[in-house]
């Protein structure tokens, strides 16, 4: 879609900004990085960086004040990230932002993390076109076109 | 190759064989595959729909030459796996090293071997170590022994080798940018056992490359480089059968880059690697005397053969043109076959069984000289322990019972496969001309365009499947079955646990006089390679005085935090 023909602007104004992150160990970063272009594409302002702490993921999410956080994992350890993420969002007032996780995440893990308040998990046979159809649902008014 | 009168015929034949194709695309009309229309490799190089004498009579005898013979196309040694199959490498690695050793002892008695009935174990540390930390530190909650082995100290080597004898076995270990680390640990419980260094054999990865493709935190390129340089002077100098370096092809395929840009990128690596070691004083013989390669075998199964060809014939013939390498081992592409993950589903994930055993026959049928094959969970997670068995099985089932076995590069000759392979050949070449023309790998890494090459490819891999015109059966097409479901290998609990207990038992329980002592020590030795040259590389120390400390507890933790220190350490979105 050509992202001219289409509205950007989330019903607040301004784009919608989306912070995506993965751990600095996880080497598996083709899946996230494609997601960032794609988003991009689809006018979202992006932020893309890797933490080594869940808490660089909170501090970044302030700074940037970001919409959407996504978190990629696919080396395994993903359930303390998410925990601590969640924590530390609630300890700064932004346990509202859309949190979403993508990569390897177990089935049994994933129905956790919703309980915990995860909006989705992107996992494999998903696209970044799902992701973005959900982002725009949520954020982005009528079409102007 | 051939005289005037089979070229001629070739091509009489060539166009009867086209006409006749014509007509079958006219008939077809709008309906004909694009396969039909415009065949091409996964890599996107533009293939003929059947192929001729004439379609290789432009390639010279001397670019294919004969199995152990100059430029080594067809196999570095005169013979395959006539007199030794190819070395079983599974990738071991998860919790304690007792989990470690565990699965080690038990895929031994699977019949898991290296060259002439020797043990090969192929290691690999955890996503902690990987990062150079201890399992204490904050960042590594979730993730001690995930993905690789709780391995931090000398103490957890000897627990990993218990009553193994070091000298009689081939240990690779696979770690990123904590190659010191761990190579100072083996080195130092090496001295504990009273085994010299000289008699260890395996491989270290010296992996620095990686970062140009691979997103992890890391050395700065230029410091990364430096590092290999000393790793091969130290090895060349005090262990002659120790393999110092491994050519990460691998990882580029994995990423997204297609068949050439991982023969590519890596022989543009390998030509600033040789260049950064003559800087320091080494031959391009004694740079790359004990060099490796970790290659993908993935989807397409003529193209992917045919980069192993090209890789052999690119490599020897770059480095004696460059840099006068003359001793044919130098010149040998040595291939350790990591079957694809990338190309395994998480759908249907039984079906990659498949897969992995038509990527294992062609690594045979190319000639590579050790194997590991994913196993078929792994989209999901760790293997257990039967899909690793499985693994090893398919390796042993191709060795056993196909006779592919017998004869040497069994598809040389094939008109395909001879003129894919000096296709590849040619354009991974146009990519060591790119690379060079920019300065090199360090710089094409700096400036990114390494990074933007490859993801371009995992764009356009994304969007084919996408699509529809690249199919992946569970994924894209015949996607019923989602309900098979597969065992997804469980951690151990308290790995965590134990792990830190160890670490700091071990912190409290070390000689601190000596350990102090070697760290300071080593931690000079780091400063002042920190500031030296190319010139200077080589006789630093450096490796001994990290082995000092090893011998003194140090654990991984300690002694990258002090190299990280030294030489600057930054997350990938950073450089």
């Amino acid at each position: 879609m050509n992202i001219d023909q289409k509205n950007t602007e989330t019903t607040t104004g301004g784009r919608v900004r989306v912070l995506l992150a993965k751990p600095t160990h996880d080497c598996h970063d083709r899946g996230v990085r494609l997601v960032a272009r794609k988003f991009r594409d689809a006018g979202f302002e992006v932020i893309f960086f890797n933490f080594l702490l869940p808490q660089e993921i909170v501090n970044t999410a302030v700074e940037e004040s970001v919409h959407v956080i996504g978190i990629s994992v696919s080396s395994g350890g993903h359930m303390p990230i998410f925990e601590d993420a969640i924590a530390g969002l609630k300890d700064v007032g932004m346990d509202g932002v859309m949190l979403i996780g993508g990569g390897i995440i177990p089935p049994k893990d994933e129905a956790t993390l919703k309980e915990w308040g995860v909006r989705a998990i992107f996992g494999p046979g998903t696209t970044a076109d799902d992701a973005i159809a959900m982002i725009e649902e949520t954020f982005i008014g009528e079409a102007a076109v | 190759m051939f005289d005037d009168s089979t070229l001629s015929k070739s091509k009489a034949a060539a166009e009867q064989q086209q006409a006749g194709y014509n007509k079958m695309l006219e008939r077809f009309g709008d309906a004909a595959p694009q396969r039909a229309t415009a065949p091409k490799t996964g890599s996107g190089l533009p293939i003929k729909n059947a192929y001729f004498p004439h379609d290789v009579a432009h390639i010279g005898h001397d670019q294919i030459g004969a199995p152990g013979q100059f430029p080594f196309t067809r196999g570095n040694l005169p013979a395959q796996y006539q007199f030794m199959n190819w070395a079983n490498q599974p990738v071991i690695g998860y919790g304690l090293p007792e989990h470690t050793r565990e699965r080690m002892d038990t895929l031994s008695a699977q019949g898991m071997v290296g060259y002439f009935g020797q043990k090969f174990y192929n290691l690999v540390y955890d996503l902690v170590s990987h990062e150079g930390l201890d399992p204490d530190h904050p960042a590594a909650r979730g993730r001690v022994g995930q993905c690789g082995m709780a391995v931090y100290s000398k103490q957890d080597m000897a627990r990993l080798f218990d009553g193994m004898d070091l000298r009689k076995m081939n240990v690779i270990h696979i770690t990123y940018y904590q190659v010191v680390a761990a190579f100072a640990q083996y080195l130092a419980l090496a001295d504990e056992w009273g085994i010299e260094h000289s008699e260890l054999r395996g491989n270290t990865m010296n992996w620095y490359h990686q970062s140009a493709y691979v997103g992890m935190s890391a050395f700065a390129p230029e410091s990364g480089h430096k590092l290999a340089v000393e790793l091969v002077n130290y090895c060349g100098r005090e262990m002659p059968r120790w393999n110092t370096t491994n050519f990460f092809c691998y990882g580029i395929e994995e990423a997204g880059g297609t068949a050439v840009q991982e023969i590519g990128l890596m022989l543009a690596y390998g030509v600033d690697f040789v260049r950064a070691c003559m800087a320091s004083g080494l031959t391009a013989d004694q740079a790359l005397l004990r060099v490796g390669f970790q290659v993908a075998q993935a989807n397409d199964f003529f193209e992917e053969i045919c980069k192993i060809r090209a890789l052999r014939r690119i490599w020897a013939t770059t480095m004696r043109d460059m840099f006068g390498a003359n001793d044919p081992r130098s010149m040998h592409v040595r291939i350790h076959t990591h079957t694809s993950g990338a190309c395994l589903t998480s759908q249907q994930p039984l079906v990659n069984l498949i897969r992995t055993s038509l990527h294992t026959l062609g690594a045979a049928l190319s000639g590579v000289q050790a194997m590991e094959v994913s196993a078929y969970d792994e989209a999901l997670g760790i293997p257990t322990e039967e899909s690793a068995t499985l693994a090893l099985r398919c390796q042993q089932v191709i060795q056993e019972e196909t006779n592919v076995t017998a004869v040497t590069d069994p598809l040389a000759g094939s008109y395909y496969v001879e003129a894919l392979t000096d296709q590849i050949a040619e354009a991974a070449l146009k990519v060591l001309d790119e690379v060079e023309a920019q300065g090199g790998y360090i710089a094409a890494q700096k400036s990114g365009w390494i990074r933007r090459e490859v993801e371009g490819s995992a764009e356009r891999w994304r969007e084919e499947v996408n699509t529809g015109e690249r199919r992946i059966v569970g994924m894209n097409c015949y996607e019923e079955g989602d309900a098979q479901e597969a065992e997804i290998f469980e951690y151990p609990d308290d790995i965590e646990q134990t792990a830190i207990e160890r670490v700091r038992e071990l912190r409290a329980t070390r000689d601190a006089a000596k350990f102090e002592t070697a760290m300071q020590a080593y931690t000079d030795k780091a400063r002042a390679f920190a500031k030296a040259g190319h010139a200077e590389l080589g006789n630093s120390g450096l490796i001994e005085a990290a082995t000092d400390a090893a011998r003194a507890d140090a654990t991984t933790g300690e002694i990258m935090g002090v190299l990280k220190d030294a030489l600057g350490w930054s997350a990938p979105h950073e450089y």
